[in-house]
């Protein structure tokens, strides 16, 4: 019964808020950088709630099923794996082994249901862009697999979320070592790649394939995606805190110190994102099997050396 | 009775085996009734199936090493015997192709059972237990294990399993390499290695190195593949990866989540292949540039196929995630012994997970979704396109399973079939609970649901799809086939060149053997090339030699 009070609190309400917050100052700061008002800070909801009033359209010749399930798939593993984070940091010694994995794991169904969702058009434009996305996540998937074993071989050789954290609050963060920072570069350049941002943006890139995978997707299930994507901004710079930089506590002043890190990595991520231009995706498969890979295995051997 | 105890053995871990031969056994007959009902042949075809199974439960129950080598070679004949059904031009080379590799490796393995036999001077499984100190015992498991990895498909014997999953028909290659050929081959890896042999670090490196070789490269030649039962195929050889290196890490957790991913394996791939041949009975073809959009008019099999997708990805909550989950945990463990070389066995078995997805999406944009192809033949009537009971229902039962065993891994299949085989106790204390985490998930997905029920997703309008402005109608050559998906991936650095050998064929250990053995043959046919005077001349030569070595 708890674990439900914490899916619907935490791992559902908060973290679309928090979500919908964060793209808010992303837009926000996008707008400054470009000498533009930005909207207001209700904006990214009122989005929602438009859309929400629009009418659902399913193009003809495609499998209504999985066109409308996939948004939902997608969903329910962000709320979990957001659940399964939150309750980590606030209870690190109530979870299980292997967390890591499930999470990974689980991070892996939001890009998978954007691809099954673009399958589904029947559109070629949304099938060149789900097989970009599939593309993307085959490229960082190996150098953020390596760059996770970094804070798994600091830990002890441990698979669980909760005593890397527990290591943290002993040893201070990993970001602090050589290791941590190497693998922390790496593994904000794949996340800037899960979150579809540009310079990774090739899945989606308006100006040549009109938004991929969602080409087709209008009304309700759009509004889905939207806030699945809202929430991922969210939950993926909290999976880096709590690896790299000792995640999230209430106790005393640190939840505001956590404010700010979570606040931090925004921009860090939102200025990626307005200075840099698209790459093509072969570039990005080299980009991520070449230097990135390198020097995730570098962060590794570091750490396996105890830097 | 004591003869019969003599010869044969019923431990935990041949019942287990035992149990599922008999499963997909069954499973596979229900299926054939309805794929090769309009065959010919029939009768000979059920009478293989059933020596089949004789043969296999011959071999789990042996335990007179002699005896197993008898019903496993009855195995390498009865699966030349049943790829033989199949109907492509290809078919007999294929079936030749996988005679000659397992007969090869079975020449082996007797070549083992022999060093064995003067190792200790006993055939009794069950009795024998060599240390790897000496030379001879090293290459008495080497030829033991060859049998078993050319059985199962491991690399670098597994060439023939892809080759027979595209000639022969889906419900042999769901029986044997699919299933019954990976238990067997697993079973009789995990008997050298647990109990007939004791392992030494080496041998177990050994063994990680090639359950890592296998599950990469065999992965990436899938990603490639242009038929649908050819792809299925290189995972077939890619999974047998995990197993060998979860029975590599020599642990009690990595033993454990090798064996069930035996099971597993067994399990979803059956039903994959299942799904191929109901899509090659109904469509024609399993060439994937002339499929498309079947999900519309087969939804069961598209379903069943997709759970199997997901299973095999190793995507929670389903039953192949349990079972990676344990190799990983498996190989951590090695960790905590010294050694350096786990990270590269942990990443290429994570990352071979990512393109095994890579490769399911791929088969599912050019088989269920996407646009259906030009030109392709359906049945008129629509509710004639979904094939009959008799070939959903195994793929749907086993869909079944691969859910069951992944929620309640805990519960059903470790406690009662895997645990009891491992005979240290494991340390399994917070195991995620697939149980409560599949609620999660459910919720999750409701409160989706709500949100689809605010915005009355019920109330939907048809439209035609936008392509920028063109007419998908008038322009049908703008078609997404799928099979060029993963081209960029061919195309970069060193990738480029192992594809383009592995196009040649260098990898193939078949193809190199076959080629020098013919290279001796040319030699030798200058010899003998028909012509009088230069036989004359050889006789000439032979005589003067003679008469050289009598008369000086």
């Amino acid at each position: 019964m708890i674990y439900l009070i914490y899916l619907i609190i935490f791992g559902f309400f908060l973290t679309a808020l928090i979500g919908l917050f964060a793209s808010w100052v992303d837009r926000k700061v996008t707008a400054r950088v470009q000498y533009r008002v930005g909207p207001p800070v209700l904006q990214p909801l009122i989005d929602l709630v438009k859309l929400l009033g629009k009418e659902t359209m399913v193009p003809k010749g495609a499998s209504k099923f999985s066109f409308l399930a996939a948004p939902l798939l997608g969903l329910g593993s962000v709320i979990l794996v957001s659940t399964i984070l939150w309750f980590n940091c606030l209870n690190p010694q109530r979870t299980f082994i292997g967390d890591i994995i499930v999470v990974v794991y689980l991070l892996v169904l939001p890009s998978l249901s954007i691809i099954i969702g673009g399958f589904a058009s029947a559109n070629p434009l949304a099938s060149i862009g789900s097989s970009r996305e599939m593309k993307l996540v085959l490229s960082y998937e190996l150098p953020f697999l390596l760059a996770i074993l970094v804070p798994v071989i600091q830990g002890g050789f441990t698979l669980r979320l909760g005593e890397i954290l527990t290591y943290q609050v002993q040893n201070g963060v990993i970001l602090g070592s050589w290791s941590g920072f190497l693998a922390f570069l790496v593994i904000l350049m794949c996340v800037q790649a899960k979150l579809a941002l540009v310079p990774f943006d090739i899945p989606e890139a308006e100006t040549e394939i009109v938004g991929g995978p969602l080409i087709e997707y209008s009304g309700t299930p759009l509004a889905v995606y939207k806030l699945m994507k809202n929430m991922l901004l969210f939950v993926l710079p909290f999976f880096i805190m709590i690896l790299f930089m000792g995640g999230f506590r209430l106790s005393g002043a640190h939840w505001i110190n956590g404010i700010l890190k979570y606040l931090g990595l925004v921009a860090l991520i939102t200025v990626i994102r307005n200075t840099n231009p698209r790459v093509r995706i072969d570039q990005a498969m080299r980009f991520f099997w070449g230097p990135m890979t390198i020097l995730a295995m570098m962060a590794v051997f570091l750490a396996l050396k105890g830097l | 009775m004591s003869l019969f105890q003599e010869y044969f053995r019923f431990d935990n871990l041949s019942i287990f085996v035992g149990i599922f031969v008999w499963f997909f056994s069954i499973l596979v007959t229900v299926y054939s009734m309805g794929y090769m009902r309009s065959e010919k042949r029939t009768p000979q075809y059920y009478l293989y199936i059933g020596l089949t199974l004789i043969a296999s439960l011959g071999a789990v129950f042996a335990n007179n090493l002699i005896l197993f080598m008898v019903f496993w070679g009855f195995l390498g004949l009865l699966l030349y015997l049943l790829i033989g059904f199949g109907k492509n031009e290809n078919t007999p080379a294929t079936a030749k192709k996988a005679f000659i590799l397992i007969g090869g490796t079975d020449v082996l393995m007797l070549l083992g059972i022999s060093l064995v036999w003067k190792l200790t001077g006993l055939f009794e499984m069950d009795l024998i237990s060599i240390p790897l100190t000496s030379k001879l015992a090293v290459i008495a498991y080497l030829c033991l294990a060859a049998g078993a990895f050319a059985k199962a498909g491991a690399m670098p014997f597994h060439t023939w399993v892809p080759d027979a999953a595209e000639d022969s028909p889906a419900p042999v290659t769901a029986y044997l390499p699919a299933s019954l050929d990976k238990l067997l081959g697993i079973y009789f890896l995990a008997r050298i290695s647990l109990e007939m042999f004791r392992l030494d670090s080496g041998m177990n490196t050994f063994l990680m190195f090639i359950g890592s070789l296998t599950i990469v490269a065999a992965v990436m030649m899938a990603l490639i593949q242009h038929d649908f039962k050819r792809l299925l195929g290189y995972h077939a050889v890619s999974q047998v990866g995990y197993m060998v290196l979860g029975i590599g890490t020599g642990n009690p957790i990595g033993i454990a989540g090798g064996l069930f991913h035996m099971l597993n394996h067994a399990i979803y791939k059956s039903c994959l292949f299942f799904s191929a041949g109901s899509v090659e009975k109904q469509a024609k073809t399993t060439n994937l540039d002339s499929l498309g959009g079947l999900a519309k008019y087969m939804p069961v099999t598209f379903v069943t196929f997709l759970i199997a997708a997901f299973a095999i990805s190793g995507i929670p909550p389903f039953n192949g995630f349990v079972s990676k989950w344990m190799v990983y945990q498996g190989i951590l463990e090695t960790a905590k012994t010294g050694g350096k070389l786990w990270v590269v066995w942990l990443i290429s078995a994570m990352f071979g997970s990512a393109l095994t997805l890579a490769s399911f999406m791929k088969l599912l944009q050019a088989v269920f979704l996407g646009q259906p192809a030009q030109g392709r033949k359906l049945a008129a009537k629509k509710e004639n396109r979904e094939v009959g009971i008799l070939m959903w229902l195994p793929g749907v039962i086993l869909a079944f399973l691969c859910l069951i065993f992944g929620i309640f891994a805990l519960a059903v299949p470790l406690k009662h079939f895997i645990f009891p085989v491992i005979l240290e106790p494991i340390r399994f204390f917070g195991f995620w609970s697939a149980g409560l985490a599949t609620i999660l998930l459910i919720i999750s997905i409701v409160i989706g649901l709500l949100i689809y029920f605010l915005g009355r997703v019920a109330k939907l309008r048809q439209t035609d799809p936008f392509i920028g402005g063109e007419d998908l109608k008038n322009n049908p050559q703008m078609r997404i086939s799928g099979t060029e998906f993963y081209n960029t991936v061919q195309e970069i650095g060193i990738l480029k060149i192992i594809y383009r050998l592995a196009a040649k064929k260098i990898f193939d250990i078949y193809e190199v053997s076959s080629k020098i053995t013919f290279g001796f043959n040319r030699a030798l046919s200058y010899l003998h090339n028909g012509v009088l005077s230069t036989y004359l001349a050889w006789c000439l030569l032979g005589m003067g030699i003679l008469f050289y070595l009598l008369l000086r």
